[in-house]
């Protein structure tokens, strides 16, 4: 216990120190010296009933924001957008490898499947428009995501409708987890700017928006995984445990590259 | 000396050049962004910049920079960079220019590649008043020292190309675009640094023609792909019919 924190209180400096081996070897990870820091992976499972909401948030004015956002902000926004689109690839992708062994054995399916995957493809193209237009790059293991996708979706629809369904509630659990943070960090700025008498803008108005109609929609999948028996699945604490850790790196990654 | 202090005060929250290097970020259309340079600082690097086709990218152009501006010669060590600053001051500051006159640009039923290929033109043209000190300049920037800079400085130009044309493309396709657009526009440049034709068309040809084998070789990588693709989902649904549990 005292060798570790001895060693966490020569590492942690050493990380925050602007040495030439630290912005070589360790490019991305010690970007510590800014004021204020949000926490890497943001996830927040608070009801979206307790939300603060902003009275500015339905306004109809149409005026621009005139202070451009602080650095932070614009880095929160950059690996926000770039882990939701990744985060939306993946989920079409499972749904879509899952289909047709699932509607093969359970034809009654074939609707909610229908549904979740087109509201996925749905929320896919909204953030495409949004990375392309706001200028964000998309992580740099797309085809990695790509393929472990296709596994996951692919291998859960054979093991069964139960094992299908368990994957869903475990992706779904740390992806409306994740908007739910998102949303969280938004309507704290929002609140801020409030105090200081700034204008929101109306971009950031949409943002807000539309992650709290995407949650909403990720959360129904959730409920709707849940009704189908995914807690029925064999080995379903060890699948909900693989999946949402492997969901939790997947997300810590793609907001680095 | 009475300059040189406000010049100081000035130039403290330059760009992110010297410092670490920025990362791209969130792009809001909502507020300007802030200028890359700080006031004094510009007026010096343009003025050093007239200076460059007689001085060529060297102290001398930054020292006859200063004087124009107003400093005293003294303040050029406010340029750590010495004279790789004045060429990364054109760098910057040419291509973002490139945005300022991109009406054309804006209509999507234009051709993207096209698109791309006038972009890259104007910003080729843009360094002909300096052209026969080109090589100065590519020496600088591909010293050592500077390659970082100037490797970031192709990267956000060629990012700019293929927003400014317009393109949609999200996936992987995204990097390897712009790293095929950063090697063209780059040897192209080169290119230019001895090309004697009126009104540089060779470069023009050069540039297209690499433009389109990029094209090609693009065409190529995705058929190939896509083939695989169908190959792969041909074989699975093939297995799936003769009734293997896939």
């Amino acid at each position: 216990m005292n060798t570790a924190s001895a060693l966490r209180a020569v590492y942690r400096p050493a990380l925050r120190q602007q040495s030439p081996i630290c912005d070589f070897l360790l490019p991305s990870f010690s970007h510590s010296q800014s004021r204020k820091q949000y926490a890497s992976v943001t996830t927040s499972s608070a009801s979206p009933k307790t939300e603060p909401a902003p009275e500015t948030l339905n306004s109809q004015s149409a005026a621009k924001r005139r202070r451009p956002l602080s650095k932070e902000q614009q880095q929160f926004l950059d690996s926000a957008l770039r882990v939701n689109q990744a985060g939306e690839l993946a989920a079409t992708l499972i749904y879509t490898h899952q289909t047709l062994p699932i509607t093969r054995l359970h034809p009654h399916l074939r609707p909610l499947m229908h549904h979740m995957y087109s509201q996925e493809a749905g929320h896919f193209s909204t953030f495409n428009a949004m990375l392309i237009r706001h200028r964000v790059r998309p992580t740099a293991m797309y085809p990695v995501w790509t393929a472990a996708a296709s596994t996951l979706g692919w291998v859960t629809g054979l093991m069964g409708r139960e094992a299908a369904m368990a994957c869903t509630e475990a992706v779904e659990t740390e992806i409306g987890g994740h908007y739910n943070g998102q949303v969280r960090v938004l309507l704290s700025w929002v609140k801020e700017m409030e105090e200081k008498g700034e204008e929101v803008g109306e971009e950031m108005r949409e943002l807000v928006d539309t992650l709290k109609r995407i949650r909403d929609e990720e959360l129904e999948h959730l409920d709707e995984a849940v009704g189908e028996g995914a807690k029925e699945a064999r080995p379903y604490e060890l699948l909900n445990r693989l999946i949402r850790s492997g969901c939790k790196g997947a997300i810590w990654i793609s907001e680095k590259v | 000396m009475v300059n040189s202090k406000p010049c100081h005060a000035a130039l403290k929250p330059s760009s992110c050049v010297r410092s670490k290097p920025c990362r791209r970020l969130y792009h809001s259309y909502e507020h300007e962004r802030p200028p890359p340079f700080a006031p004094t600082e510009s007026r010096i690097l343009s003025a050093a910049l007239s200076h460059v086709p007689t001085h060529g990218f060297a102290t001398a152009a930054l020292i006859q920079g200063a004087r124009d501006a107003g400093y005293l010669d003294v303040s050029t060590n406010l340029f750590p960079t010495g004279p790789f600053s004045i060429v990364n001051y054109h760098l910057v500051t040419q291509r973002l220019a490139l945005a300022k006159d991109a009406p054309s640009t804006n209509d999507t039923a234009n051709n993207i590649s096209e698109n791309i290929r006038t972009l890259a033109l104007r910003r080729l043209h843009a360094n002909k008043p300096i052209i026969h000190r080109w090589q100065e300049a590519l020496a600088l920037l591909t010293t050592p020292a500077h390659l970082p800079t100037s490797l970031r400085e192709l990267a956000l130009l060629s990012d700019e190309f293929l927003f400014l044309a317009g393109s949609t493309d999200v996936t992987s396709t995204w990097y390897t675009n712009r790293a095929g657009l950063a090697v063209i526009y780059a040897s192209a440049e080169l290119y230019m640094t001895t090309d004697m034709s009126k009104d540089f068309v060779e470069t023009e040809e050069f540039l297209t023609r690499r433009l389109a084998e990029g094209e090609k070789v693009k065409g190529l990588v995705g058929g190939v792909g896509a083939w695989a693709g169908m190959q792969a989902g041909g074989l699975v649904d093939g297995l799936r019919s003769k009734g293997i549990w896939i």
